[in-house]
């Protein structure tokens, strides 16, 4: 088939490179005078450009190819996770890094564009056969392996994004509402269980949502980053000028709390036009799913949605004292090498099946 | 979309519902109200010499919040510290004992120190682990001092090994540095903590709890002018509260007032030296000098030995050297020129004279003495009240020549005075038989009182103690016994249960020396503001004027021309070269249980000498007192009369001084700064005629 250009979403690309440059600055912003930091926005810059020449790679690669290497890519993310977990470097508490030379690679990071890769051809290839529940059962195995893999590094943060990557998928795949049902019910109930096993970490961010009394050093972050949206106002205090994040008040600046960066330096205004671009970027992934030419590629920009739409809502929400803190990155923005690899690597991926959709040309 | 939506709605509530308080919390975070120190002010003597000044001193502390969360960790850093503090410092730098209490027979409370000085010591390990614990209540990073006041090489100690030490610091903060250490340290006094007793009163006042005030001296005095005031200043800082930026003086700092002395230094050093000479000759060690200017009340020179550094309260004194100083039986903090007191002697029959010549008991020409009885041997007789005609039962008085087995004869007031002759004043004062009538105890009371005894000269110093006047009502509510002829013989030698301090002893002696004039001794003649503008000057202050005829006044200064000028004047021995003086001396005895009696069964003596000159136009007065140092003429006169010499000297460098003993202290080169002292440059004429001009 041949490559049509002009299918080519300018729009995704554009939206997506504007927010990597606005990444980059917020990232440039929230370190100034850290010397611990100083090379952060270089590093960013770096990561942006390979990710763009991935993007790009991506994009002219037919999709339609990766299902050939299904099951070698499955077998690659399930021996880089367990790999990390064994061998890894302990890096910022958990062991969930690869010391490539100057970069390092997370491979939960990676494995999230990965398994949609993978996901999206075993749902596809039994699309009608979905019914049976020896391929739903080997759905929520597939499904599980990595997850487990990742809560292990510990890294909940992903392991739970990936796990809403698979459950998207599933959803949108025409699972029969009975399993769906089942699952909720199923995990409802194990919900007291789940939380009786989570790591330290992890029950008291969740603890600390629920009653931000109960621990004030820890709510402390919290506190900080609502103190330093409410700070913002309409215009901001002005790039590099916030006082929480240039005295150091916002801790993870340059990750986590990014957004109360942006919404304390860019204000009210800042914020809404970064979500705006954020919507504008679902809103062509959206489309590009509904216009795949099949199950395939419409499931697996539909799991590039899911990460994407997933990582946003925690991130900001999570800023906005909406939801518990995680280690969550903000997609494009926060300052991480594998997340905007991943990320830039779906946005090619996604441009990949938009110009190979079933629109019919007239041309 | 929904998620955006929601999003856009909470941004609102946070930056425009909530953004106020936020927006208030967001300042808080980073703004930080300081105080700045003002700079205490320093101290100058009357020439403008330094005396006082800050120096820089290092403490150790710990700032809680950046030491390790682990105790264990925090035990081992603090182990370490400690190891490095001994190594450099050692038996220096002794740990934390419980701390003293001032017990009141000490005397230290009477001398007008108030509360306890700072002690240099060092928190032990587990103290400090309290300490440690306890401040992470109140705020992580308010420091705790771990050893204050260490030396600067234990201080670089510390610092070299910064990096095995994390979490520990050193903080420089002022403190006093006194150039003249123990030769002022009864004028200047020291500084130590906030008294417990005073904390309230002095935070009213805008202290701080762990401020440091001055205790003792002028620093207690004159902490009003010498206290610097803190500025505020408002601050960025950072989450871990280091300063970024300044934002803005709220107010500034300012600098204490600065004050300048009527002390000469370098008389004061020349006193000093004289009384360290005066007391190793008596095998003596306690004594008083002090000089005025007659014309003023300026204190010119207070010296009071033993002294003590005041330098060891500003670096930190250690308990032990504290308690050192509180257990010794010569009490080094009393400053016994003000706060000790002592029987006047013969010093007191100028007293005694005045009243006696005022009230018309005699007149110049009336002649008393021995000899009524037909036997020129120094003794009277007093009749027994009862037994008034029955010679059997009369006690005798002495005059101090009955030891050499003569008497005095008939004298006037004039020779009495010059010969101190015990018996004359015995009969002015008390009468004598039925042959003349005295002046009577209630107006010797009353004489003794307009010369100042029994009540504080107002001297600007603490712990001063107002002496005693005793009279028939004090010595019935004392000892229910009715005063005596007896008593008022031997109050009008300065005898019996009348006490005074050297100061009021020279407060007498100037008011005789000036004409009649009692003034406020003064040390402070200045106090200044650090460009040099006279904020405060202080005039002579006059207490009273003497109710003296000012012939009563001249009778009683030509006595004590006698005294020096007579050849058989008691005082015979002083000489200053070209210089007339007038003098008095004086013997007390005293009773001490510590000392044991001469071979012959008589009391111990202290030693007097009260002088001023020129005689003319007196432009010093001296007064000199050596505890247990016996005969005034002996022991305190030579100290009286370096110290004058010294003073002229100083006073008019080109004046040779050839003769004998002046040798030693003549002085041809000018001394720089000793200008400011004379007023009115007048060539000094042999005569002793100088007008000296009005200071």
């Amino acid at each position: 088939m041949r490559l049509n250009l002009r299918r080519f979403d300018f729009v995704l690309l554009g939206t997506t490179l504007a927010l990597v440059v606005f990444g980059v600055a917020m990232v440039y912003s929230a370190t100034l005078g850290v010397p611990t930091y100083e090379d952060y926005p270089l590093r960013q810059i770096i990561y942006a450009l390979i990710g763009l020449a991935l993007l790009m790679l991506a994009a002219a690669f037919d999709y339609r190819l990766l299902t050939t290497f299904q099951w070698p890519v499955y077998a690659l993310i399930l021996l880089a996770l367990g790999a990390v977990t064994v061998l890894g470097q302990v890096r910022g508490g958990a062991s969930g890094w690869f010391d490539a030379g100057i970069i390092f690679i997370q491979p939960a990071e990676i494995s999230k564009v990965l398994f949609a890769i993978v996901f999206a051809q075993y749902l596809a290839s039994r699309h009608d056969r979905l019914g049976k529940p020896q391929w739903v059962l080997g759905a929520f195995v597939l499904m599980a392996l990595p997850v487990i893999l990742i809560y292990m590094q510990p890294d909940l943060g992903n392991a739970i994004v990936l796990l809403v990557i698979g459950a998207v998928m599933l959803f949108v795949a025409d699972l029969p509402w009975g399993y769906i049902v089942g699952v909720v019910a199923a995990g409802a109930l194990a919900l007291p269980m789940i939380y009786a096993n989570l790591q330290g970490y992890m029950k008291e961010r969740i603890d600390i949502f629920l009653d931000p009394a109960s621990n004030p050093d820890a709510s402390f972050n919290i506190a900080q980053a609502l103190i330093s949206i409410g700070n913002g106002g309409v215009l901001g205090k002005g790039f590099g000028e916030g006082s929480q994040s240039q005295l150091h008040f916002l801790r993870v600046r340059y990750a986590d709390f990014i957004f109360s960066v942006i919404a304390e330096e860019l204000g009210f205004l800042g914020a809404v036009a970064l979500i705006i671009m954020l919507t504008i970027v679902l809103w062509r992934l959206i489309t590009i799913a509904d216009q795949a030419r099949d199950q395939f590629g419409r499931l697996l920009v539909v799991g590039i949605i899911a990460m994407v739409m997933f990582q946003v809502i925690v991130s900001i929400g999570m800023n906005l004292g909406l939801l518990p803190v995680t280690g969550i990155t903000l997609p494009f923005i926060s300052y991480g090498g594998s997340s905007l690899l991943t990320l830039m690597i779906g946005i090619g991926l996604a441009e990949s099946v938009a110009m190979r959709n079933r629109k019919i040309e007239f041309d | 979309m929904l998620a955006g939506i929601i999003f856009i709605a909470q941004l609102v509530r946070i930056q425009f519902v909530q953004g106020q308080g936020l927006r208030a919390r967001a300042d808080a975070n980073r703004f930080r109200l300081v105080e700045v120190r003002g700079q205490r002010g320093v101290i100058y003597d009357r020439n403008g010499e330094l005396l006082v000044r800050n120096r820089p001193s290092f403490d150790i502390v710990a700032v809680p919040a950046n030491l390790p969360d682990d105790d264990d960790e925090t035990r081992a850093i603090l182990q370490r510290l400690d190891e490095i503090i001994v190594t450099a410092s050692g038996a220096n730098l002794p740990l934390h004992e419980l701390a003293i209490a001032d017990p009141p027979e000490t005397g230290v409370a009477q001398a007008g120190q108030q509360g306890i000085p700072q002690f240099r010591e060092r928190l032990s390990v587990d103290e400090a682990m309290l300490e440690i614990d306890a401040a992470m209540q109140g705020g992580a990073y308010r420091p705790v001092v771990i050893a204050g006041r260490v030396s600067a090489e234990t201080a670089f100690a510390v610092a070299e090994q910064s990096h095995r030490l994390p979490g520990i610091e050193l903080s420089v903060a002022p403190v006093r540095e006194y150039l003249t250490g123990p030769l002022t340290s009864h004028l200047i006094g020291f500084m130590g903590p906030i008294p417990e007793a005073y904390v309230a009163s002095y935070q009213e006042a805008g202290y701080r709890s762990n401020d440091e005030v001055g205790l003792a001296g002028l620093e207690l005095t004159f902490e009003k002018a010498l206290r610097g005031l803190d500025g505020r200043r408002n601050i960025e800082v950072d989450v871990n509260g280091r300063e970024v930026r300044t934002v803005g003086d709220i107010f500034p700092s300012a600098p204490g007032n600065n004050l300048v002395l009527t002390v000469d230094a370098r008389l004061q050093e020349l006193m000093e030296q004289a009384l360290v000479r005066g007391l190793e000759a008596a095998k003596a060690n306690i004594g008083v000098a002090i000089a005025m200017d007659p014309k003023t009340g300026e204190v010119l020179g207070m010296v009071s030995l033993p002294t003590y550094d005041n330098n060891l309260f500003a670096r930190g004194i250690t308990a032990r050297e504290y308690q050192a100083l509180i257990d010794d039986k010569r009490l080094p903090l009393l400053n016994h020129a003000i706060s000790a007191l002592y029987p006047p002697g013969s010093v007191f029959k100028i007293v005694a004279s005045s009243g006696a010549l005022q009230e018309g008991v005699i007149d110049e020409n009336t002649r008393l003495g021995d000899s009524f009885d037909g036997r020129v041997d120094g003794i009277i007789y007093v009749d027994n009240r009862f037994f008034p005609d029955d010679s059997r039962y009369a006690q005798p008085f002495y005059c101090w020549i009955n030891t050499y087995g003569t008497g005095h004869y008939r004298i006037t007031v004039r020779e009495a005075l010059a010969v101190s002759c015990d018996t004359f004043f015995y009969q002015i004062s008390g009468g004598y038989r039925k042959t003349f009538e005295g002046l009577g105890i209630d107006k010797l009371v009353d004489y003794t009182k307009v010369f100042g005894f029994g009540e504080a000269t107002g001297i600007d110093l603490p712990g001063e103690n107002p002496g005693l006047v005793p009279t028939p009502r004090w010595k019935r509510l004392t000892y229910a016994e009715t005063w005596s002829a007896g008593d008022t013989y031997n109050m009008s030698i300065g005898q019996g249960a009348i006490l005074a301090t050297p100061m009021q002893m020279l407060n007498a002696t100037v008011a005789i020396a000036n004409g009649g004039v009692l003034y406020r001794p003064q040390l402070v003649r200045q106090i200044v503001d650090t460009a040099g503008n006279v904020v405060e000057e202080f005039e002579p202050e006059v207490i009273r004027g003497l109710p003296l005829d000012p012939e009563v006044v001249d009778i009683v200064r030509e006595g004590m021309w006698g005294a020096v000028n007579y050849p058989n004047g008691t005082a015979k021995a002083l000489t200053v070269p070209g210089i007339t003086v007038a003098g008095k001396t004086g013997t007390a005895e005293f009773y001490d249980p510590d000392i044991p009696l001469s071979a012959s069964g008589r009391l111990p003596y202290h030693a007097w000498f009260t002088a001023f000159a020129p005689y003319d136009d007196p432009e010093i007065a001296v007064v000199v007192f050596v505890y247990n140092g016996g005969e005034g003429s002996t022991t305190a006169l030579p100290v009286a009369q370096e110290i004058l010499r010294g003073y002229f000297a100083m006073k008019y460098p080109t004046q040779p001084l050839e003769t004998g003993p002046g040798e030693a202290i003549t002085s041809t080169e000018t001394l720089p700064g000793i200008e400011t002292l004379i007023t009115g440059t007048v060539p000094f004429t042999a005569t002793g005629v100088s007008d000296g001009g009005g200071d």
